[in-house]
């Protein structure tokens, strides 16, 4: 009878703790200049609630999200830092699909003042890894809102319900702190987890980190395929998407720009620099220009050198994006 | 008679004297206050299980570059 006792004490206790925890974490929790690489569902919806009427925001993939530069240096942040409304729910792996489901779930709840978001010519190509694919955070939120013609272009990427799942689910949905652990450990470390940002450090100290980069110089060979060159029309996934965000744009009556990716045509020069890459980059603005949405050009306008790679800027080159868009997007 | 004296001289503490005045005393005293020492450390426990440990959630894979 006693040890019942006290086992209920302490059961008690802990459920108390972790919810009052919870509540704290709930308020105290910062919104991080963009999302992490593994964002939930829940820190997604979090930050669409905190958006207002006054703010731009950025969809989109990781050109604009700021790959493999810390979120302080990425372009949307810089623009932040200058004091203009702007929030940044690109996401590595992104692509039209993505950016059409984060814009179904923005219109949803917020009516911002504009969106902009960028148009990436790779993921009209079928063997990129997010042309039928949303991110799985995405995905769980946004499919019942899909028609079934849009389900149909997608391959689902979560599996059956199993126990596991169910319980992931259902545990993430009441505890908070649960079901944003990604978001809060990247908060933390910066990284997906505590023992990658260690080895992260240690990497950097022992210069391993910038042995590898200089092993992994990008060279043209590696983008082979990378672009299809193949004429884009409406039967292409990421071409029926991004109709369906500039219808979803024009009924919202949103304030729209779409940026033409900026890319490195040095590095890329026997791919793209062909009449058959100027006519799909084309076809791409006759769709948006149709539905009102303002086309911003950034395909050629940065050097080679403000590259990491085919399409990702270095912190200089968000720094020049920056610039630019603090010219050319009305806040 | 017993002449082995007190088991306490005037004036000196029992074991259980010096323990009580342990900080941390209450873990091992009565039958409520560890049970909430063991809630509430259960409780950090799995927070910072949950901060600190292995992210094992599943996206699929970046493949760029």
């Amino acid at each position: 009878m006693r040890f019942l006792r006290a086992f209920f004490v302490a059961a008690f206790v802990a459920a108390f703790t972790l919810f009052f925890a919870d509540r704290v974490f709930e308020r105290t929790l910062p919104h991080c200049l963009r999302l992490a690489d593994n964002f939930s569902p829940q820190y997604l919806l979090r930050t669409i609630d905190a958006i207002d009427g006054n703010s731009v925001v950025y969809l989109g993939d990781s050109a604009l999200w700021g790959y493999d530069l810390p979120a302080t240096e990425a372009a949307v942040s810089l623009l932040r830092e200058r004091g203009i409304a702007a929030e940044n729910l690109s996401y590595e792996g992104g692509s039209p699909a993505n950016t059409y489901a984060v814009l179904r779930l923005l219109l949803a709840a917020r009516h911002p003042k504009a969106v902009v978001f960028n148009v990436n010519l790779k993921e009209f190509n079928a063997a990129d890894s997010a042309y039928r694919k949303l991110y799985p955070g995405v995905e769980t939120l946004v499919w019942p809102a899909l028609s079934a013609g849009q389900r149909a272009l997608l391959t689902p990427t979560r599996g059956p319900t199993t126990l596991d799942s169910w319980i992931d689910e259902h545990l993430a949905q009441v505890w908070k702190l649960y079901g944003m652990r990604a978001d809060v450990r990247y908060a933390i470390f910066n990284d997906v987890d505590a023992a990658h940002a260690l080895e992260a450090w240690i990497e950097r100290r022992s210069g391993a980190a910038e042995r590898s980069a200089a092993a992994h110089v990008p060279t043209p060979d590696k983008f082979e395929g990378t672009y299809d060159l193949s004429p884009i029309d409406r039967t292409n996934v990421s071409m029926a998407f991004l109709a369906d965000t500039v219808a979803l744009l024009r009924e919202q009556h949103v304030r729209a720009y779409a940026i033409l990716t900026p890319t490195n045509h040095r590095l890329l020069h026997d791919y793209v620099d062909v009449p058959e890459y100027g006519r799909n980059l084309e076809t791409v603005r006759h769709v948006l220009e149709a539905g009102g949405v303002r086309v911003i050009d950034y395909d050629r306008t940065f050097a080679a050198l403000e590259f990491i790679d085919n399409d990702h800027l270095t912190a200089p080159g968000n720094a020049h994006l920056a610039d630019m868009l603090e010219r050319d997007v009305r806040p | 008679m017993d002449d082995r004296g007190p088991i306490h001289p005037p004036g000196s503490r029992n074991v259980r004297d010096v323990l009580a005045t342990d900080p941390l005393f209450f873990l091992v005293r009565g039958a409520v206050r560890l049970p909430i020492v063991l809630g509430f450390a259960v409780a950090l426990a799995a927070i910072a299980m949950i901060v600190f440990g292995a992210s094992s959630e599943s996206r699929f894979i970046y493949t760029d570059f």
